[in-house]
C-alpha cells in the first residue's frame, strides 16, 4: 500500500509540475468536441442527446489513449520503467498505480469535456450532468485499465505509439456504446434507472479490463 | 553452503546471428569484487544487464543469490543496487524527492535522515531542493550512486560508474563501492579501461569476442595499468 501511494503521489506530482498528460487530454478533447460541434450541426442549431453523449466519447477515447501514452513515455524517462522493475515493488502495485493515476487524469478531462460540450451543445448546467457521473466513471475506469495494460505492451515496440489506439478503440468499442448510450439516456433526462443495463454493462467490461490488467500487467511490462 | 551472491553459468546472448556474449562463467562472493573492462560493444552492459535480470539470456544462467536474475522475487530484489548509463532518476523530481521515492519502493521507514545523510555524502546538499533536469551529469551520476546504494544492497552492480565524475567524485564513488565491499556487498563493475581511482581489491577480467578473459596481476588498480597478461576462464 506505500508503494502504491509513493507512485500514485509521484505521478500526481510529476503532472502537477509538467501537466503534460492532462493538458493534452484535456486540450484533445476539446478539440474534438468543438471539431464534432461543427461538423454535425451549424452553431446554434439544435442537438440531440445522443450526438452530445456520442461526441463526449469521442473525445475522451482519443484523449485517454494520448494521455496513456504520454504517462508511460514519461516513466521510460531515464529508465525509471527500469527502476520500477527491479525494485521490489510486486508487478500487480505497479498496475493498480498507473491505472490510478490514469483514472484521475481522465476524470479531470471529463469535467473540462463536459463543461465545453454544455457550452456547444447548448445544454443546461443541470442535474442531467450529475447523472452522467455514472457512466462517465464507469467508462473511464475500464478504459483507464484497457489503456494501462495496452501502453505496457506498446511501449516496448518501435511503434507503439500508433499501435495503441488500433488496439484499444475496437477493444474498447463495446463499452464504448454502453456509455454512449447511458450518457444519451443521462442528457435526456431519463431517471438513473433506465440506464441501469448499460451501467450494468459498463461494470462488467471493468470487472474484464481490471482482472485482465491486474494479471497481465507483470507479463505486458516485463522486457524479456 | 549458500549460493554465490552474483553468479553467471555459461551465459550466453545474441542479438540476431550476432553473438555478443558467449558461455561467460563467473562467480562473485559476498565482500568481492569484479572488475570487467572491454571496449565499446564489447557486451559489458549486456552481461550488467542479464545479471541485474533485465533481460533472458540466449543460453545459460545469470544468477542472483541462486536463483534466475529475471525471475528474483521482491524480497531479493530489494537487496540489489544497479547503476547503469541511465541514471533511473526523474528530472521533475528534486534530488530529495527522487530519493524518497525510492525510500518508499524499497520500504524504508522514516526516510528523511537516510536521504539527508546520503545527499550530503554524494556532495549534493547545495542542490537537494533542485530538480534533477537542471543537474549536471556528473551531479546526476552522483545522485545515482546515492540511489543504487541507498537500500544497503547485498550485490551492487555498476555500469561504468565513473563516468562523467569529476576526480574528487571518481574517488568518492570508489570510496562508497568500497565501504559497500567491506560490509558484505558483493560488487560487479564495468569499466573501459583497468586503471580506477581509489583501491578497490576488484578482480580484473576483460570481455574479447564475447568471451571472458581473466587479467593478471589484480593488484593496484589505481595505478595506470602495468603490462597484463591475460588468462582465459
Amino acid at each position: 500500500m506505500a508503494a502504491f501511494a509513493a507512485i500514485l503521489r509521484k505521478d500526481l506530482r510529476l503532472e502537477l509540475r509538467a501537466g503534460e498528460s492532462v493538458l493534452t487530454l484535456v486540450a484533445l478533447s476539446l478539440l474534438i468536441l468543438v471539431v464534432m460541434v461543427f461538423a454535425l450541426d451549424p452553431v446554434g442549431g439544435p442537438r440531440d442527446a445522443g450526438t452530445a453523449a456520442g461526441a463526449l466519447w469521442v473525445a475522451l477515447i482519443f484523449a485517454g489513449t494520448m494521455g496513456a501514452t504520454r504517462a508511460l513515455a514519461a516513466e521510460r524517462e531515464n529508465g525509471c520503467l527500469r527502476a520500477l522493475l527491479l525494485s521490489p515493488v510486486d508487478r500487480a502495485t505497479l498496475f493498480c498505480a498507473k491505472l490510478a493515476a490514469a483514472f484521475i487524469f481522465m476524470a479531470i478531462a471529463e469535467v473540462a469535456a463536459v463543461f465545453v460540450l454544455v457550452l456547444f451543445f447548448n445544454l443546461d448546467f443541470d442535474m442531467r450532468l450529475l447523472r452522467l457521473g455514472p457512466s462517465l466513471g464507469l467508462g473511464a475506469l475500464g478504459f483507464a485499465a484497457l489503456v494501462t495494460l495496452l501502453a505496457a505492451i506498446a511501449g516496448r515496440l518501435r511503434a507503439g505509439d500508433l499501435l495503441l489506439p488500433l488496439l484499444a478503440v475496437p477493444m474498447f468499442v463495446p463499452a464504448l456504446i454502453a456509455g454512449v448510450k447511458g450518457g444519451e439516456l443521462a442528457l435526456a433526462g431519463a431517471p438513473l434507472a433506465a440506464a441501469a443495463q448499460w451501467l450494468k454493462l459498463l461494470t462488467a467490461f471493468d470487472v474484464l479490463f481490471l482482472s485482465a490488467g491486474y494479471l497481465l500487467f507483470e507479463y505486458a511490462i516485463s522486457e524479456d | 553452503m549458500s549460493a554465490a551472491p552474483i553468479e553467471a553459468r555459461g551465459l550466453a546472448q545474441s542479438f540476431g546471428f550476432t553473438p555478443v556474449l558467449r558461455a561467460i562463467n563467473l562467480q562473485v562472493e559476498s565482500e568481492a569484487g569484479v572488475l570487467i573492462c572491454g571496449r565499446n560493444g564489447a557486451g559489458k552492459s549486456t552481461l550488467l544487464s542479464l545479471l541485474a535480470g533485465l533481460g533472458t539470456p540466449t543460453a545459460g544462467a545469470a544468477l542472483l543469490f541462486g536463483a534466475p536474475s529475471n525471475r528474483l522475487e521482491p524480497a531479493l530484489r530489494r537487496r540489489v543496487g544497479l547503476l547503469t548509463h541511465q541514471s533511473f532518476l526523474y528530472p521533475n523530481l528534486t534530488a530529495r524527492e527522487n530519493l524518497t521515492f525510492f525510500c518508499a519502493l524499497y520500504r524504508i521507514a522514516n526516510p528523511a535522515p537516510l536521504v539527508r545523510s546520503w545527499i550530503e555524502r554524494v556532495g549534493l546538499a547545495s542542490a537537494a531542493d533542485e530538480r534533477v533536469r537542471g543537474f549536471s551529469r556528473g551531479m546526476e551520476q552522483r545522485l545515482a550512486l546515492a540511489r543504487a546504494l541507498l537500500p544497503t544492497p547485498d550485490v551492487l552492480l555498476m555500469d561504468e560508474p565513473f563516468t562523467a565524475l569529476d576526480p574528487e567524485g571518481a574517488r568518492l564513488a570508489a570510496s562508497l563501492v568500497g565501504d559497500a565491499m567491506t560490509r558484505g556487498c558483493a560488487v560487479l563493475l564495468t569499466a573501459h579501461q583497468v586503471a580506477q581511482p581509489g583501491s578497490l581489491p576488484l578482480v580484473p577480467y576483460e570481455l574479447v569476442r564475447g568471451r571472458l578473459v581473466r587479467l593478471d596481476p589484480p593488484s593496484n588498480l589505481h595505478e595506470a595499468a602495468p603490462a597484463i597478461s591475460r588468462q582465459a576462464v
